[in-house]
């Protein structure tokens, strides 16, 4: 009983840390949804009127769809692609751990590091339209100023950011397979794509689903990027304009922080049912 | 003596001891400002000059930084621990007036007879954009409005000269914008002769408010609390801008933003310095001429660019002798406005200004008094932040290629929701 105690006190200070700074925010939170709460003046009670709201609101409406177009660009090309590097990264040849830190740069400075760096790369007469645009003639393209590229762009840089970090990961994923199964499978006649199929893949079950999860999470909370790339934050025309870079906007420049409230709820929820989601295949599979 | 009478006379004591105590405390004004480098100092040393004078009023002074300003002070009086004395700019200054954190000016606090004697000393100017319901809830520390400028350098270089070819109207500008630009093979420009600030989101406050009160216009009815966009004149305003983009390709918000390409010497000419930008491009070594903003042809007002006011204002939240103290202060502070010109180029229309060597020494500083003269506050509304969003958004809509005539109609409507939600939500929070 008395060691019972003991450890309780130890875990104490933990666990009123995350009460404070985690647990507390979030409740409080949800109990701003609820409001009407302009930060000068005190909350009022409004029910559910906020998230009624929201499926009227063009704005939200345009920051969920551009979620959903970044969730799905910023998951799928990233998981292939990471794969792919990994499976590359893991066979034995000259200059592979060089290489392999080399690719791994991008994951060490922050994405607000990035998102200027490719600012600068990125301008319309820059170095990309130069790579890209010369071969046809082009000395101009608006990478960040049209409407129907940025959103793109923003894909193009998350994903060149976060593929070499997701592909360390599959490098675990792979690197714990026992080789005695390849060998099993490459005495059985199986070639290389055959023993990826069958042998890899299975094993990597795991691994698939972290990285589905990791990188969907991640992606429904994209901020810094569309908040620093464009010319100005979610632009232009709202083109890159993300539900977490809408929490920011409502809440603390148009002092609706009832309405940013119920959005960051309405994305806990999503990324909630993503993530189970993903469980369960996990399980069923 | 009787214990009962023994006992008030302790009590009273005590009373009078603590009252006593209390009176001794100095009152303390916490005070905020926005970051203005050169201005740091200069407030450092009013601030000791006016603790010195006034031994029982302490200033706790706090400088943020511009990005984070309104943020930080929004958060601060949610927590209650905001500001006693703050500054922000006349654009945002609704949305605490509405929240009733604004005090009206104490006139008596500041040692002036009446509200006449503090406009006597702004030689009546500035105080537009802090009037609310016929009162005062602030005292100007700068006043500001923009022009234009041009490189001399360049306008030489293409045969021109800025004194006589700066043309006069907003017709007139893309013929000399043209023949200041330079351009690739591809007609991309590769240096502008001329562009808007884009990247300035205010700008595009300023800079169609401007154009429509020339036209005898506004982008919203500040009396009315409507929407004025869906107008001819709003059309014709977001048309100069698709035809500026579109078909000219004389700039955009693609490219570098203009002070900053105006500073590198690779822009012709722009409208948005103030009379503060004239250190800057001296420090960049260009020669300069400071030019008035083109009118409408048919335009019916002269107005140059719309002005804009940073006012000192008092938390109407803070105790009422913090609260005087802090418009003590204000007036101390705002009485050294020929310093804070000289030192950080901040404009008030007041003698200690206008008389001094430094702003005899200016030559842009004379130009710009006589532009506010004839220039007016851009319209005041309590959901700014969402309304100025609006309105990029259809700036962006239109410089991407949509009609104007399908873009204005949406913006002006999505203008007018903001303002009756904002000013509805006004009405229910406010107690």
């Amino acid at each position: 009983m008395r060691y019972k105690w003991w450890g309780l006190a130890f875990v104490l200070p933990a666990v009123g840390f995350f009460a404070a700074f985690n647990l507390f925010p979030m409740l409080f939170g949800l109990y701003l949804s609820f409001t009407d709460y302009d930060l000068l003046n005190p909350p009022i009670w409004v029910g559910l009127d906020n998230f009624f709201n929201l499926w009227d609101d063009r704005l939200f409406r345009q920051a969920l769809g551009n979620t959903l177009v970044f969730v799905a660009g910023a998951t799928l090309p990233v998981w292939v692609l990471s794969l792919l590097a990994a499976l590359v990264f893991d066979q034995a040849f000259r200059a592979r751990d060089w290489l392999k830190a080399a690719f791994f740069l991008p994951v060490l400075p922050p994405i607000a590091v990035i998102a200027v760096l490719w600012r600068v790369l990125l301008h319309p007469n820059g170095v990309i339209t130069s790579l890209t645009g010369g071969w046809w003639g082009i000395t101009e393209i608006r990478w960040l100023a049209d409407t129907a590229l940025a959103p793109f762009s923003m894909i193009a840089v998350h994903d060149w950011a976060m593929i070499p970090f997701f592909m360390m990961i599959w490098l675990a994923g792979l690197a714990a397979i026992p080789p005695e199964f390849r060998e099993a499978a490459a005495i059985d006649g199986a070639g290389p794509v055959r023993s990826f199929w069958h042998v890899d893949l299975p094993q990597l079950r795991s691994t698939a689903v972290l990285v589905a999860a990791l990188s969907s999470i991640g992606a429904f909370q994209t901020f810094a990027l569309q908040y620093v790339l464009p010319n100005d934050a979610g632009g232009p025309a709202n083109s890159t304009m993300v539900l977490a870079l809408l929490v920011l906007k409502y809440g603390f420049q148009y002092f609706r922080m009832g309405d940013a409230a119920a959005i960051s709820v309405v994305m806990f929820g999503m990324i909630l049912c993503v993530t189970l989601g993903q469980l369960w295949f996990n399980r069923r599979a | 003596m009787p214990i009962a009478k023994l006992a008030r006379l302790v009590a009273a004591t005590g009373v009078a001891l603590w009252a006593g105590l209390a009176s001794a405390q100095p009152v303390t004004v916490k005070m905020w400002m926005h970051e203005h480098p050169p201005r740091i100092a200069i407030d450092k040393a009013i601030i000791a000059e006016f603790e010195k004078a006034n031994p029982d009023i302490k200033i706790q002074y706090d400088v943020i930084s511009v990005a984070d300003y309104s943020t930080k002070l929004i958060t601060a009086f949610a927590a209650g621990s905001g500001p006693d004395l703050f500054n922000n700019t006349s654009t945002l200054v609704t949305q605490y007036f509405n929240a009733r954190i604004l005090a009206p000016v104490d006139y008596a606090a500041m040692g002036l007879v009446d509200e006449g004697a503090l406009l006597a000393k702004y030689q009546g100017s500035g105080f537009d954009g802090i009037r609310f319901q016929g009162k005062l809830y602030g005292v100007p520390s700068e006043l500001s409005n923009w022009a234009c400028f041009a490189n001399n350098a360049l306008w030489q270089e293409a045969g021109l000269d800025p004194k006589k070819d700066w043309p006069k109207t907003w017709e007139a500008l893309p013929g000399i914008a043209e023949k200041l630009t330079r351009r690739d093979a591809n007609g991309v420009p590769v240096r502008r002769g001329f562009d808007f600030n884009w990247a300035i989101p205010g700008a595009f406050w300023y800079v169609p408010n401007t154009m429509l009160h020339q036209l005898g216009a506004n982008m919203i009815d500040e009396a009315a609390y409507k929407a004025t966009l869906d107008t001819p004149a709003g059309r014709q305003v977001f048309q100069y801008f698709q035809d500026w983009t579109g078909k000219l390709r004389l700039g955009g918000p693609q490219y570098t933003d203009s002070r900053t390409d105006f500073l590198a010497g690779k822009l012709a000419a722009e409208c948005s310095f103030g009379v503060w930008g004239v250190p800057q491009m001296e420090a960049a070594k260009i020669s300069w001429s400071v030019l008035p903003v083109p009118k409408f042809a048919g335009g019916v007002s002269d107005n140059g660019m719309d002005e804009y006011a940073f006012y000192m204002m008092v938390n109407a939240r803070s105790p009422s002798p913090v609260q005087k103290a802090a418009w003590k202060f204000a007036r101390f502070y705002t009485d050294h406005a020929g310093e804070l010109f000289a030192g950080a180029g901040l404009f008030v229309p007041r003698a200690e200004v206008t008389d001094s060597a430094a702003f005899k020494a200016n030559p842009a500083a004379p130009f710009f008094v006589a532009e506010l003269k004839r220039a007016k506050f851009s319209p005041r509304v309590v959901g700014y932040a969402q309304v100025l969003d609006a309105i990029l958004r259809g700036r962006d809509k239109v410089v991407q290629g949509e009609k104007v005539d399908a873009v204005v109609p949406v913006m002006n409507e999505e203008v007018n929701t903001i303002m009756n939600r904002e000013r509805a939500r006004a009405a229910t929070l406010v107690k």
